[in-house]
């Protein structure tokens, strides 16, 4: 009725976005990413592997998703539940459609050695909206990595690795996911927390990288929506993608200056 | 110390799920679950829990909060502690209890005493307290210490590799004036909360 939601926040508004990068010194990359009380920490290590056979030019990037019973009481230890893996899912779909990364440009010695960049997504605290916490921090821990030089010695064939030699990753685009949520067909609201979503009839996450350009919609199900409402989330999806770029540079330059 | 662990309680909950059998008619069934990051140690780590290190952590826990929770006060019952660390740097265990003696005060669940903890070690003739990874790596004598600060009373005391029985109390001694001072950390951090938190109510 009042158009506002409680604590007066406004249907397309986000919640107070926080990013800190780099926290983790065991990790090659680390991102923690807070939405309000939505709490996401994305852990990257770098590992050597043989490049797959069908395609002996390219390293792999794996994420794995994990909503842990800490998170939440609606989540049980044990092996990952449906949301978790239907979570890992979407973050693979995201890597692949907006071609984050080359593939090719993880590989070290054609056919005989690449790198595995294992992405580790961790839930500390569920307040909804955890696609955008997640591929947020992503992004942000992928930004923090760091690898060293590898140089395959001619003689013994082994891989030698130079840490002194750091390069970070060359990041082609960036992909910011805006989720919604959908009341009746009508209603759309921005950023849902647990509980919105929770009563919510259906929702739609819609990924941008910094062209403009779609990367994925995402609308499992739920009640339906016209286009102009489609469009609508876009635009948003626009404005929100320029707010979390800015956000997330002003963190790493800040990094980059210790 | 470096180590960083996230932390969770999920209140008091009437025993229902799992196992109608272990639950205690006259107390409340502490259960704890200690799990590590995959990216929280040098090398990646493949089993975050299930193993038998992680195992034996969640028993160790388990046994210092059933000691430290006045567990009578809420009989038919179940608490949850679920610890998460993100960074091992050495001193996992006693990062654990002490984040985890936080979120029992958080949770608003009773408890003796607050449980504080520390490693200590004795390289070269000394005792060093608070071990970091390389430290413990070292393979020197290692103490773990879990402390019920105000009454001196000791919840945990665990040793391994071989000490000459003159340089326990000087070890041990070292590791309670650890945890004394993180005990000072703890209380400061709580009553500062506190008062955030009343003044907010307040309002």
């Amino acid at each position: 009725k009042e158009n506002c939601r409680p604590y007066g926040r406004e249907l397309g508004e986000f919640r107070t976005t926080t990013v800190n990068i780099g926290s983790i010194a065991t990790a090659d990359g680390s991102a923690l990413v807070k939405l309000g009380n939505t709490t996401v920490i994305c852990g990257v290590k770098a590992e050597f592997a043989a490049p797959p056979a069908d395609a002996t030019n390219k390293g792999y990037i794996v994420p794995n998703v994990d909503l842990p019973a800490l998170c939440s009481a609606r989540f049980r230890s044990g092996p990952p539940g449906e949301e978790a893996q239907a979570a890992s899912q979407f973050i693979a779909d995201v890597i692949e459609n907006s071609q984050i990364i080359m593939k090719e440009e993880l590989c070290i010695a054609n056919g005989k050695l690449a790198w595995v960049l294992y992405c580790d997504l961790i839930c500390l605290d569920y307040d909804g909206n955890i696609l955008d916490a997640f591929t947020c921090a992503f992004l942000a821990a992928l930004k923090n990595v760091q690898l060293p030089k590898v140089t395959i010695n001619e003689e013994t064939g082994l891989a030698e690795v130079n840490f002194k030699e750091k390069t970070p990753l060359n990041i082609r685009k960036h992909p910011i996911a805006t989720s919604f949520a959908i009341f009746d067909d009508t209603l759309l609201i921005v950023d849902p927390t647990a509980e919105e979503e929770d009563l919510a009839t259906g929702s739609i996450t819609v990924v941008m990288d910094e062209d403009g350009r779609l990367c994925s919609v995402h609308k499992p199900g739920g009640s339906g929506l016209t286009g102009a409402k489609l469009q609508d989330c876009i635009t948003r999806a626009v404005t929100r993608h320029k707010e979390v770029k800015k956000l997330m540079d002003t963190t790493t330059e800040s990094v980059k200056l210790k | 110390p470096p180590s960083q662990a996230a932390l969770s309680q999920h209140g008091l909950s009437l025993q229902m799920r799992g196992s109608r059998s272990k639950t205690l008619h006259d107390r409340a069934l502490v259960n704890c679950q200690y799990s590590m990051a995959t990216f929280s140690t040098g090398e990646r780590k493949r089993r975050p829990h299930g193993d038998r290190k992680s195992n034996e952590m969640t028993q160790h826990l388990k046994q210092t909060f059933e000691a430290a929770i006045l567990t009578q006060l809420y009989p038919r019952s179940q608490i949850d502690i679920y610890v998460q660390i993100l960074q091992a740097d050495g001193g996992n265990y006693c990062a654990c209890v002490n984040a985890a003696t936080l979120a029992v005060i958080d949770a608003g669940i009773p408890m003796r005493d607050y449980v504080c903890a520390s490693s200590a070690g004795f390289i070269e003739d000394t005792p060093l307290a608070d071990l970091n990874y390389v430290e413990e790596a070292a393979g020197g004598p290692q103490v773990a210490l879990a402390l019920l600060p105000k009454s001196d009373q000791i919840a945990l005391l665990e040793m391994n590799s071989r000490l000459h029985e003159d340089h326990l109390e000087s070890v041990i001694e070292a590791a309670s004036k650890a945890c004394k001072d993180v005990y000072a950390v703890l209380d400061q951090v709580v009553r500062e909360h506190l008062q955030e938190v009343t003044t907010l109510l307040g309002e």
